[in-house]
């Protein structure tokens, strides 16, 4: 199956060149030509009817048929050494800790925009600025709970943070499953590797939820606020309330009376003390942000701007992982750490910049813009790609407001071998570990390793067409000799 | 005084840090939860009636079919009755004549008519996936299979290869989930509302059948030779999953007074009204009293006093107000429960 393999002259997660396999995979890639082709098929189908029947999905937009969609899983898990690893966690933990940092900053003292270090324009003109957090305190002076962020390789193999997640990351069920699933179909295959638990993330998440709860609350009541089965991560958000037991809530199922949130339950309304919402921002109170927002809770705002409520993520946080404010967290490392970042950010330019936006509209066919709010993988524009009517058109939009784009160059990510029809090839991928911020900073070991399935492509996002792949973490340096 | 030795004595129990009195008060749940749960609970039960009421009727016909077709044609229509199906779509062909077929069709697979078996699960299925978080992983996945397996791409295949497989399937599906629901969800409000919602669906079904099935006999009384009229009899025990315990019970004698006393009045059979009844009733009494406390529910009373008549009735009795007639009044305090239900716990 290996036996056409191309390297293709990128960065290869598994073989250093073509038919020699990295020693942390050796073990594995032996074991998977052990198998053979049709073996290996057999476990995929497995796994699609073991997804289906337990509802594992996601729903995709704007699909007239049938919303919801299996997240197609590969099989072939992806390996990452105790020795990166190290790197990776002290780097998310130094990242974190800044970007929390600098959110207390922008809506306390603004220190960071005083000593000129961030430009104020890029603040105020964040979409994701929320004013209405201006002096507000907020539990344990945390604001980033929980972060997602994107690490990708480029041909070196040198990892970079491509974005920061700090809003409503959303995934991480995803790895759970994934690892439930590849114990059930491939069991066999963990058995040359210590591989780190990832189970325990529900139980750190309660903790995390339990440590920001307001302080004359021993014994909080917690719920997960969801915007209801037709999201796209509703499967998630029903999964952490299952496996954290909580209330699993959405808007209608609450209300704000004299500055406390009620859940109506069937003996009438009882307290919630925290929510961990996955709602955005722009719908949580109809009463302070979008006046039309059935999801959230009108009050709910006042509830927490008076300490009664505490949430997850802060309101406001979109400010820190605002795409031309990424520039700046190396900076915001130095500013506030007096660290240089261990884990790099790509180049990044900002067309709000003058200079900046001079140099990317003359380079567009070979750079890759990003609209600054968006996610998902939409808003994009892959310039190498891209037609010249499609270039054209994000030039006007570029200079139609500048604030809202970004461009990087064109990264060749990594890629590591999928199936594909009777043998492997080789796909790119991406990497995103989840970060809770409580009473420590706890960075799970493992994360979602995201697929491009689609031949040549670049673009991992669920929504367009990307698969993801188990992810294990190594308790040593490599496999255990068999 | 054996203290240190006794195992079960509050030292014992501190000692491994568990408090002697480990029930933790419950969490009232959501009343969206709740009404989930209830609907959930009435679609399955729902969807598993229409499954043996078809498997059932297309075989006791194909018994006694050439005998009356006339006959035929009127069970048929019962059928619709009972699953309170206004009518049948016009047959899209010549060959869709068959009325057997159509109304098989149309209450099997057909996801237009919300009283198929396929829509059933649908709304069960949906209910559940909005409360995964208040039942079992078990009870999920055995709910979401039974979904796929009507759902699925080769459903209709497998339909027109055996009815009879499809609608065993459903059967047994729904039983395994209700012994799911019983054996891996706490016995608390959750499994409550499960509960009631069971009871009151079986209640309602069983009612509209006996009724049906009752009048149908009766307008053919003079025309029906009687090894005919019992194949009929054992039909609506079996439609009402009963056929085995009536006969342990009445040693195989097919008396129409007997069956009618057994599927209202029985008391130990969980198929029974008045069994059925007393589940509901139970079911209601704990919820309430988890909730609002010495108040008495609607809901409860309707069903107290249902319960009572049963408990007190003879068949005589039944016969002289009507068997129909009977049901019916049973039917509408069902009802009358059920908007109770809503109105007391689903509308905070």
């Amino acid at each position: 199956m290996f036996d056409h393999y191309e390297v293709n002259g990128l960065f290869d997660e598994v073989f250093e060149s073509s038919g020699r396999p990295r020693s942390h995979y050796s073990s594995l890639v032996s074991r998977l030509k052990a198998l053979g082709h049709p073996a290996f098929e057999r476990r995929r189908r497995m796994t699609d009817v073991l997804f289906r029947n337990q509802g594992i999905t996601f729903t995709v937009y704007s699909d007239a048929r049938g919303v919801e969609k299996i997240f197609p899983f590969d099989l072939v898990p992806r390996i990452v050494p105790a020795n990166e690893w190290d790197l990776i966690e002290r780097g998310l933990v130094q990242r974190i800790t800044a970007l929390n940092l600098f959110c207390h900053d922008i809506y306390h003292g603004q220190r960071i925009l005083k000593e000129r270090v961030i430009p104020p324009d890029l603040i105020y003109g964040a979409k994701m600025f929320r004013r209405e957090m201006f002096g507000v305190k907020v539990p344990r002076d945390i604001y980033i709970h929980i972060c997602g962020t994107d690490l990708i390789r480029d041909n070196q193999g040198t990892y970079y943070v491509l974005e920061d997640n700090g809003r409503t990351p959303s995934g991480v069920s995803y790895v759970l499953e994934n690892r439930a699933v590849m114990k059930r179909v491939f069991s066999n295959l963990f058995g040359a590797y210590r591989v780190r638990a990832v189970e325990d993330y529900p139980y750190n998440l309660l903790q995390c939820l339990k440590f920001i709860a307001p302080n004359h609350v021993d014994n909080p009541s917690i719920a997960i606020l969801t915007p209801g089965i037709y999201n796209s991560a509703y499967f998630e958000h029903s999964f952490l309330a299952r496996q954290m037991g909580v209330e699993l809530v959405e808007g209608r199922d609450l209300l704000v009376d004299k500055g406390f949130l009620y859940m109506r339950t069937i003996a009438g309304l009882q307290r919630v003390d925290v929510l961990y919402r996955r709602v955005d921002d722009d719908f949580l109170d109809p009463l302070c942000f979008r006046p039309e927002s059935a999801l959230g809770v009108a009050g709910l705002m006042n509830a927490y701007r008076v300490g009664n409520l505490a949430l997850a993520n802060a309101v406001g946080t979109g400010v820190a992982d605002d795409k031309a404010i990424y520039p700046f967290v190396p900076a915001m490392i130095k500013f506030y750490l007096g660290q240089d970042a261990i884990l790099p950010n790509v180049r990044t330019l900002i067309c709000a910049d003058e200079a900046d936006r001079k140099y990317v509209l003359e380079h567009l066919h070979e750079l890759v813009v990003k609209s600054t709010n968006e996610s998902g993988g939409y808003g994009m524009l892959m310039g190498h790609q891209a037609s010249k009517e499609e270039r054209e058109k994000f030039a006007q939009m570029i200079q139609a407001d500048p604030r809202n784009f970004i461009a990087q160059p064109v990264i060749q990510l990594s890629q590591h071998p999928s199936l594909i029809d009777d043998h492997f090839e080789g796909r790119r991928v991406d990497l995103r570990p989840y970060i809770l911020y409580g009473e420590k900073v706890i960075v799970m070991p493992g994360g979602l390793t995201r697929v491009a399935l689609r031949h040549g492509s670049l673009v991992v996002n669920s929504s367009q067409g990307g698969g993801s792949k188990d992810t294990w973490v190594l308790e040593e340096e490599s496999a255990k000799s068999t | 005084m054996t203290t240190a030795a006794d195992p079960t004595s509050s030292r014992a129990f501190a000692t491994i840090g568990i408090a002697p009195t480990a029930s933790k008060p419950e969490r009232p749940m959501l009343a969206r939860d709740a009404d989930s749960m209830y609907w959930m609970a009435r679609y399955v039960e729902r969807a598993e009636h229409v499954a043996r009421l078809l498997l059932v009727n297309s075989n006791v016909l194909i018994d006694v079919g050439d005998v009356a077709p006339a006959l035929q044609t009127q069970h048929w229509q019962g059928l619709l009755h009972i699953l309170r199906v206004p009518a049948l779509p016009e047959p899209k062909s010549e060959d869709q004549r068959d009325i057997a077929a159509r109304v098989a069709q149309h209450l099997t697979l057909d996801a237009e008519n919300p009283n198929s078996i396929v829509s059933c699960l649908t709304r069960a299925r949906e209910n559940a996936r909005g409360i995964r978080e208040n039942i079992s992983t078990e009870m999920w996945e055995n709910l979401n299979t039974l979904y796929w397996h009507l759902r699925g791409d080769d459903a209709h295949s497998r339909f027109e290869e055996s009815p009879d497989d499809l609608y065993r399937s459903v059967m047994t599906g729904s039983m395994l989930f209700q012994g799911l629901t019983d054996q891996t969800l706490a016995h608390d409000q959750r499994w409550l509302f499960a509960q009631l919602a069971k009871y009151l669906e079986r209640i309602d079904v069983t009612c509209r059948v006996i009724e049906t099935k009752f009048n149908i006999l009766q307008v053919n009384q003079q025309t029906l030779e009687s090894p005919i009229r019992n194949i009929h009899w054992m039909a609506v025990l079996r439609s009402c999953c009963s056929i085995e315990a009536y006969r342990r019970n009445y040693v195989g004698e097919m008396d129409p007074m007997h069956v009618v006393g057994f599927l209202i009045l029985e008391k130990n059979f969980p198929r029974s009204i008045r069994f059925s009844l007393s589940g509901a009733l139970a079911a209601i009494s704990v919820i309430r009293a988890g909730t609002q406390v010495g108040a008495i529910d609607p809901a409860e009373r309707i069903l107290g006093r249902l319960e009572a008549q049963l408990e007190y009735a003879e068949v005589a009795e039944i016969l002289s107000i009507g068997v129909p007639n009977y049901l019916q009044r049973i039917q509408a305090g069902i009802n009358d429960a059920a908007l109770a239900v809503q109105k007391s716990y689903f509308l905070h």
